[in-house]
């Protein structure tokens, strides 16, 4: 079932990579949200305990419902355009990107001969951290490199659960206080910039090298 | 429960809280009342651990522990111990002048809290450098001590000189701490342990050994200003603040003694090699420092390349130690790291008096060059006198402490000379002569010093020469402890014959050392100081007699003479400074109008560092120049350094996965 449930994560990455408009990054962020919620749920299922449910619900609130209405309010607002301007065009960064998670699911298999781990979790988790990186290298929109650093953070996530098959609770509540945290600056400075520059493209942010 | 009742029982650690303290009374809102309290404070911490040390065991006749206490953390041994009463007892006389120092800021209005807090760290983490027997809390402590030294120098950050000063300082700290690292890390490599007294590594292991030796000479070298190593000294003393630069003349570039010293604990014994190594550079410190010294205007500027000069009298003691180390004789050994240990001891007292007199004096001159100088006898007895034995005793002339411990190491030579006889005789004179040389000039430099600034006739007019209590006091605390020394040297030959029998050399000690009658100096000493005192007496009844002639300075029988016609500083070294033309860098420009009508003429005359104009700068430029070649990598786009990561991560990646 994790492995189903990590496929369909590979999955939407895919079509993040593929898709040109901003609200579907949105989507897809709620979509992995639910993901990763499911994979907590069925692992507290096999052993249940109460602090245990605190975290997937904890994950569903923030994930699924808070930062994806919060950057689906600062588009609105700000009114971001729909397209997400990239760099290098989808179909060439499309190839790039089986590439790469090929390469990163042979070598968790061959790794995983040494180490006790889940492949293919570990693999697309590791996937969705360098899919999220290449998202903020070949994007130029502010708030679409938030949805790239979002996707990296769930690539971590995933990771986590691969590798060790429970990390303390706390840390996890942490980590994601942490990124509700990020994404709340991040929106407020996109407000500043808004006020300062024209666009919202990094590009712009190159000004203000000294 | 043990360590609560060490805690409690431990002076020390009662001195150290107190001297944390003193911290928080800087946070009040009165400049003058913060500076005030704080110092006091400080003074009493320090007042307490001085005590604290002086009645431990190295200053009784009990045996040292060799123990170490809070989890290993700190041991207090012989060397520790030793060095931590150089820090505290020359800590005592700087803080006390930081008074009237500071005196003058608070009454400039400028900001002085944050000089004082790190004053504060300062003097904290010299001493808990020594104390230590960890690694890491050694790294850690030497590290916020070059900080807290950097920070507290750019006290008047807006001069262009301070800057550049305390940038070399900053600089060499830096690599220099780097160096430390690698050191540490081999020696935790070759032991499996962070804790001093679990190194013991022998010196035929391999090619490890020799690398930590080597590293420790260059990294603690640079903190102790061995020759090639020094360049950043001369820059750094000059524009510190007086407090920090007598502090850092007398007690942080110990440090690097200290460094040198605790490394040898960790390999010896150390084959003979190393000896001459050490000796080598020293001799070549101490000729070149005292003769940059002779070549130099600033009197700050000198006396930094004076403690070049005698770092490199103390590693002529440590190389002649590690010489006997090799070939297991203790009497050498006791010669060689007593001469040196006690004239680490002795530096760091007539140092600090130096540098504290030379402060009072651009405290009220406003100037620290030399030539503008002059008379200030008339203005200042008091400190003119201190200062006159500050110099004496830096010079190594008896009866002050600076003879005691060269005589020491003149006795270090011919041992040696003694015991190993085959081509060391030819050698060991030559070192002596070498030192002996040095000597001279040491006292050539401090006759130019004493003579230009304090006698003649005031070249730059003084309004007015205003010395405090608290300068009185300070030097006064120093001079008294050159005389001491000097005189008595009984306790303190002692006390460092003990430091070297219970950490440098286990079981078989020589008596080498207090086997020299020094009581036969004391008797010597007072009864010349007594003859001294009678002709002084018969002196001055003949006055009363026959009336006192007085004539201007340096008059030569000419009337009427004015102050800039008296003979000067530079032309007092000029013979000198010009037979090592090349490497003095030693420029003289001369102007002089060849008309009917003459113009004004100019004559000038100054050195550069020769390491430092020659070597140093031009290697940092060409690094410079390289590192600049890098630039187009710093772009403005957060996009190329994310790249960046990805490209890093994939590489430790690839090492990681094929490591596997």
């Amino acid at each position: 079932m994790e492995n189903v449930l990590s496929i369909l994560f590979c999955l939407s990455l895919f079509y993040v990579i593929v898709t040109s408009r901003v609200k579907a990054y949105v989507t897809v962020l709620q979509i992995q949200g639910v993901l990763l919620s499911v994979l907590l749920i069925i692992q507290v299922i096999h052993n249940f305990s109460v602090y245990g449910i605190i975290l997937p619900i904890t994950l569903l609130l923030v994930k699924v419902i808070l930062i994806p209405r919060y950057i689906n309010k600062v588009i609105s607002e700000l009114e971001i355009k729909r397209r997400i301007e990239p760099t290098i065009q989808q179909m060439i960064l499309l190839p790039i990107v089986i590439v790469t998670m090929i390469t990163i699911f042979i070598v968790s298999s061959i790794l995983s001969k040494n180490t006790a781990m889940d492949v293919i979790p570990f693999a697309s988790g590791f996937s969705s951290i360098v899919v999220g990186i290449y998202i903020i290298m070949f994007r130029k929109k502010l708030i679409v490199h938030v949805c790239g650093f979002l996707i990296l953070e769930n690539g971590i996530f995933l990771f986590g659960t691969a590798v060790a098959s429970e990390l303390p609770m706390l840390i996890e509540l942490g980590v994601l206080l942490d990124v509700f945290v990020v994404v709340f600056l991040m929106g407020i400075t996109l407000n500043r910039i808004s006020s300062t520059f024209k666009g919202f493209e990094v590009s712009h942010l190159g000004r203000l090298k000294d | 429960m043990s360590i609560l009742i060490d805690l409690c029982n431990n002076l020390l650690v009662a001195s150290f809280v107190i001297q944390l303290l003193a911290i928080i009374f800087v946070f009040n809102k009165n400049n003058r009342t913060a500076m005030y309290s704080a110092n006091i404070v400080l003074l009493v911490g320090l007042t307490l651990g001085l005590a604290s040390t002086l009645s431990s065991a190295l200053f009784s006749s009990a045996e040292i522990s060799t123990e170490s206490i809070f989890l290993g953390y700190i041991r207090l041994d012989a060397l520790s111990l030793y060095f931590l009463f150089i820090v505290q007892l020359v800590a005592i006389p700087t803080t006390i002048y930081n008074f009237s120092y500071l005196q003058h800021y608070v009454e400039k209005k400028r900001p002085i809290k944050s000089f004082v807090v790190f004053y504060i760290i300062l003097i904290i983490s010299t001493q808990l450098i020594v104390i230590t027997n960890h690694a890491i809390f050694f790294l850690v402590s030497w590290e916020v001590m070059s900080l807290s030294s950097y920070l507290g120098m750019i006290l008047e950050r807006e001069k262009e000189e301070v800057q550049r000063g305390s940038f070399y300082y900053f600089a060499a700290s830096h690599v220099l701490i780097f160096i430390l690292y690698i050191m540490f890390f081999f020696l935790h490599n070759q032991t499996g342990s962070w804790l001093f007294s679990d190194y013991h590594l022998s010196f035929s292991t391999g090619i490890v050994v020799p690398t930590i030796f080597i590293l420790s000479i260059i990294g603690f070298g640079i903190k102790a200003g061995f020759m090639p190593f020094h360049f950043w000294l001369p820059q750094a003393h000059p524009v510190a603040p007086t407090v920090l630069s007598a502090f850092l003349s007398g007690v942080l570039i110990k440090m690097g003694i200290y460094g040198i010293l605790r490394t040898f604990l960790f390999i010896k014994p150390v084959p003979e090699w190393c000896g001459w190594l050490v000796l080598i550079i020293s001799i070549i410190s101490a000729i070149l420092g005292v003769w940059y010294a002779l070549a130099q205007h600033d009197i700050k500027r000198l006396l930094a390349y004076h403690s070049v000069e005698n770092i490199g009298i103390i590693g002529i003691g440590i190389g002649i130690g590690f010489i006997g180390s090799a070939n297991n004789l203790p009497a050498i050994q006791v010669l060689g790291f007593g001469g040196a240990l006690l004239h680490t001891l002795n530096h760091a007292i007539f140092k600090s008096l130096l540098f504290i007199g030379s402060g009072v004096v651009y405290q009220n001159l406003g100037t620290r060059n030399i030539e503008l100088m002059g008379g200030l006898v008339h203005r200042a007895k008091y400190i003119a006198l201190l200062f006159l034995i500050g110099s004496v005793a830096i010079s190594g002339i008896p009866p002050f402490n600076g003879f005691i411990s060269e005589f020491i190491i003149y006795m270090g030579f011919f041992n040696t000379a003694d015991e190993l006889k085959n081509y060391y005789p030819i050698l060991m004179l030559l070192f002596a002569v070498g030192l002996a040389f040095v000597g001279g000039l040491a006292v050539a430099c401090f006759t130019k010093v004493n003579s230009i600034m304090f006698l003649g006739s005031e070249r730059k007019e003084v309004k007015h020469f205003k010395t405090s209590i608290y300068d009185n006091i300070s030097l006064g605390i120093l001079a008294a402890l050159c005389v001491v020394i000097g005189f008595y040297p009984q306790p303190f030959v002692g006390v460092v014959n003990k430091v070297i029998s219970s950490s440098f050399i286990l079981g078989n000690s020589s008596s080498a050392l207090i086997d020299i009658d020094w009581l036969y100096f004391t008797i010597i000493f007072t009864s010349i100081a007594f003859g001294i005192f009678i002709l002084a007496l018969i002196k001055i009844r003949i006055e009363k007699k026959y009336g006192r002639r007085t004539s201007d300075a340096w008059g030569c029988g000419y009337n009427n003479l004015n102050p800039r016609m008296q003979y000067t500083a530079s032309s007092f070294a000029d013979e000198l400074n010009t037979i090592p033309q090349s490497v003095l860098v030693y420029h003289k420009k001369f102007e002089v109008s060849e008309t009917a009508f003459p113009l004004p003429s100019k004559f000038e005359s100054h050195s550069k560092d020769f390491v430092d104009s020659n070597i140093a700068m031009p290697l940092f430029n060409w690094l410079k120049s390289m590192v600049a070649k890098l630039k187009y990598l710093q772009q403005t786009d957060i996009r190329y350094y994310i790249a960046f990561i990805l490209i890093i991560i994939s590489i430790y990646s690839l090492i990681a996965f094929l490591w596997v």
